[in-house]
């Protein structure tokens, strides 16, 4: 069973982005952020309108209209794909293909707000949205758009140095992978649970000769498996057999 | 090769990507040759990479990049006003005739409750109580009187533009609820439709047996040819959104509705049009006192007739145009 929500879009050069869609909470805070947002318009409006008497009643109506129906709209068209709440709980949108929010996705995605809005609050888009991995509400099944997180989480840095120290036996490419990520995780795992997941790989690593720890000797055996060689420049010898 | 001599070798040509993007996120003008050739290297070296099992940061750093790339190479440009008469004059208009047969189930959901409920409220006076209370129709007799400054009004809250705001809040809300509403197997949009026909018939109905016939038609004859045009397109691209994924054909349910709604929603964008014509005469002119009957009712028949021809007509490819087409399918036949 899948636990991420991590959802894969191909593009046409081949490559697959991966978005990841924002759940219940994040969009849920952002629409309450938006309508904050529109409240304090609509309050500036009405305030500046009232002065102008009933053509400024007009005017306020036709705006009451534009922050309900056209808000979202106009903001989700502009460069950042976002309106100011979902920008505030960094998310965007974009169609399911990865591909930038068209103008008729767009507007379909939000005049099917008040088909999400049935019962009331929202209840079917919150059904549509809790039932689905990449909660989507009605409004984005109907205009094949997603929410998602706009930044990218990166939970693996570089490969901390060491000295490069061949393995003790041949290593299966999946091996390789999984030593050179574990190396990745150096700055996220407690020191002790990083050396507890190295003394796993202890039969790669050969007899102890230096006294170094587990975890600084498969760090070398990941400098190893990246091209590192000990001494100088010894790039040749890693050819054909990186991962 | 290995991971770092990839890295190596590639490096400058990422930052020069890291650049040129930043440049273009910020900037109008940038070099979107460059953009596109490093675009597509770093795609392939992203390939690479992942096929190759690099290091997961390397890999990361290499999807980022794409993808704020791909997200500026594929945004849409053409906002632009010939866009926008393409719709008004082609594309708004095919898609209604595209959709001629959801079209003629709304127009009968609109056009059958109408009649029935304005002979029924013509007939029997009290059949109009059935659905608006005794106050409503105390305030549309008024509305519609001989007394009344301006028609359709309520003596005290009057003014052309409040009237026009309204007119804009209002009735486009309920067109863009009727489109809405119609995911749910297009029950909501035959709701909509059906209740503002029955709604619609009765009071007409109810107007002209209590005597306001004239007032009350030509208030109504001008902008009912934009208002309940809009409203049976709405509820015929709603019904087109349920249809789809009642019975998807081909496709998976999903697709289906997505199709439905890309195809609908530019009857949607014609129907803001309409509503936003139908509001302005609304206010301006059909509640004008000072224009003579006579001049309502010519106008508003050429309205009818303008509306009715745009769409029917509108947009259609020249004859020309046609049979040079058929011949050349004729050819590739």
């Amino acid at each position: 069973m899948r636990l991420d929500t991590l959802y894969t879009a191909e593009t046409p050069e081949g490559i697959a982005l991966s978005l990841r869609p924002a759940g219940l909470v994040a969009r849920g805070l952002a629409y309450l952020i938006d309508f904050a947002i529109r409240l304090g318009i609509f309050f500036a409006i009405s305030i500046t309108a009232g002065m102008l008497g009933k053509m400024g009643v007009g005017i306020l109506l036709i705006s009451y209209f534009c922050l309900e129906w056209l808000y979202p709209v106009v903001f989700e068209l502009t460069r950042a794909a976002a309106t100011p709440g979902k920008r505030v709980m960094g998310l965007r949108v974009v169609m399911d293909s990865g591909l930038p929010v068209t103008p008729a996705a767009a507007l379909t995605r939000n005049l099917l707000r008040a088909a999400d809005f049935v019962p009331s609050f929202y209840g079917a888009g919150i059904v549509s949205m809790l039932w689905r991995r990449d909660s989507k509400r009605l409004g984005d099944l109907a205009a094949g758009t997603l929410v998602v997180f706009s930044d990218q989480v990166s939970l693996h840095g570089s490969v901390p140095a060491a000295e490069p120290q061949a393995p003790a036996r041949p290593l299966t490419a999946r091996e390789q992978v999984a030593i050179v990520s574990w190396a990745g995780r150096a700055t996220r795992l407690t020191p002790e649970r990083f050396d507890e997941l190295a003394r796993v790989a202890e039969p790669v690593l050969g007899p102890d000769t230096s006294g170094a720890s587990a975890s600084q000797r498969l760090l070398g055996v990941a400098q190893w498996v990246l091209g590192r060689r000990a001494g100088a420049d010894a790039r040749g010898a890693a050819e054909g057999r990186g991962p | 090769m290995t991971p770092i001599d990839f890295e190596a070798a590639y490096a400058p040509l990422w930052a020069e990507l890291e650049a040129v993007v930043r440049v273009a996120e910020t900037r109008r003008k940038f070099d979107g040759a460059r953009l596109a050739t490093l675009y597509r290297r770093v795609c392939e070296h992203l390939a690479l990479a992942q096929a190759r099992a690099y290091p997961i940061h390397l890999t990361q750093r290499l999807e980022g990049l794409t993808q704020s790339a791909h997200r500026l190479i594929y945004r849409q440009h053409d906002y632009g006003l010939a866009r926008f008469a393409r719709l008004a004059l082609v594309d708004f208009p095919e898609a209604v005739r595209a959709h001629r047969g959801y079209l003629l189930v709304s127009a009968l959901m609109f056009v059958l409750p109408l009649l029935a409920a304005g002979w029924a409220a013509y007939r029997d006076p009290g059949f109009i109580l059935h659905l608006l209370d005794a106050s409503a129709v105390r305030q549309f007799d008024s509305m519609y009187g001989d007394g009344a400054e301006s028609l359709g009004r309520t003596r005290n809250a009057s003014d052309d533009w409040q009237m026009f705001g309204f007119y804009v809040m209002h009735n486009i809300g309920i067109g863009f609820r009727c489109f809405a509403a119609g995911i749910f197997a297009g029950v909501g949009s035959a709701a909509v439709v059906v209740f503002n026909g029955v709604q619609i018939g009765a009071v007409g109905g109810h107007l002209i047996a209590s005597g306001h016939a004239g007032n009350f038609c030509s208030f109504v004859v001008t902008h009912s040819a934009f208002e309940l045009t809009a409203i049976v397109l709405a509820g015929a691209a709603g019904l087109r959104l349920g249809y789809s994924w009642v019975a998807p054909g081909r496709h998976t349910r999903l697709e289906a509705l997505r199709l439905a709604a890309h195809h609908a929603v530019v009857i949607v964008y014609g129907v803001i049009g309409l509503l936003l014509i139908a509001a302005a005469v609304e206010a301006f002119w059909s509640s004008a006192r000072w224009i003579a009957p006579a001049v309502k009712y010519g106008v508003g028949g050429a309205c009818w007739a303008l509306v009715l021809a745009y769409l029917g007509w509108q947009g259609r490819p020249r004859a020309a145009a046609a049979a040079a087409v058929a011949k050349a399918d004729e050819h590739a036949g």
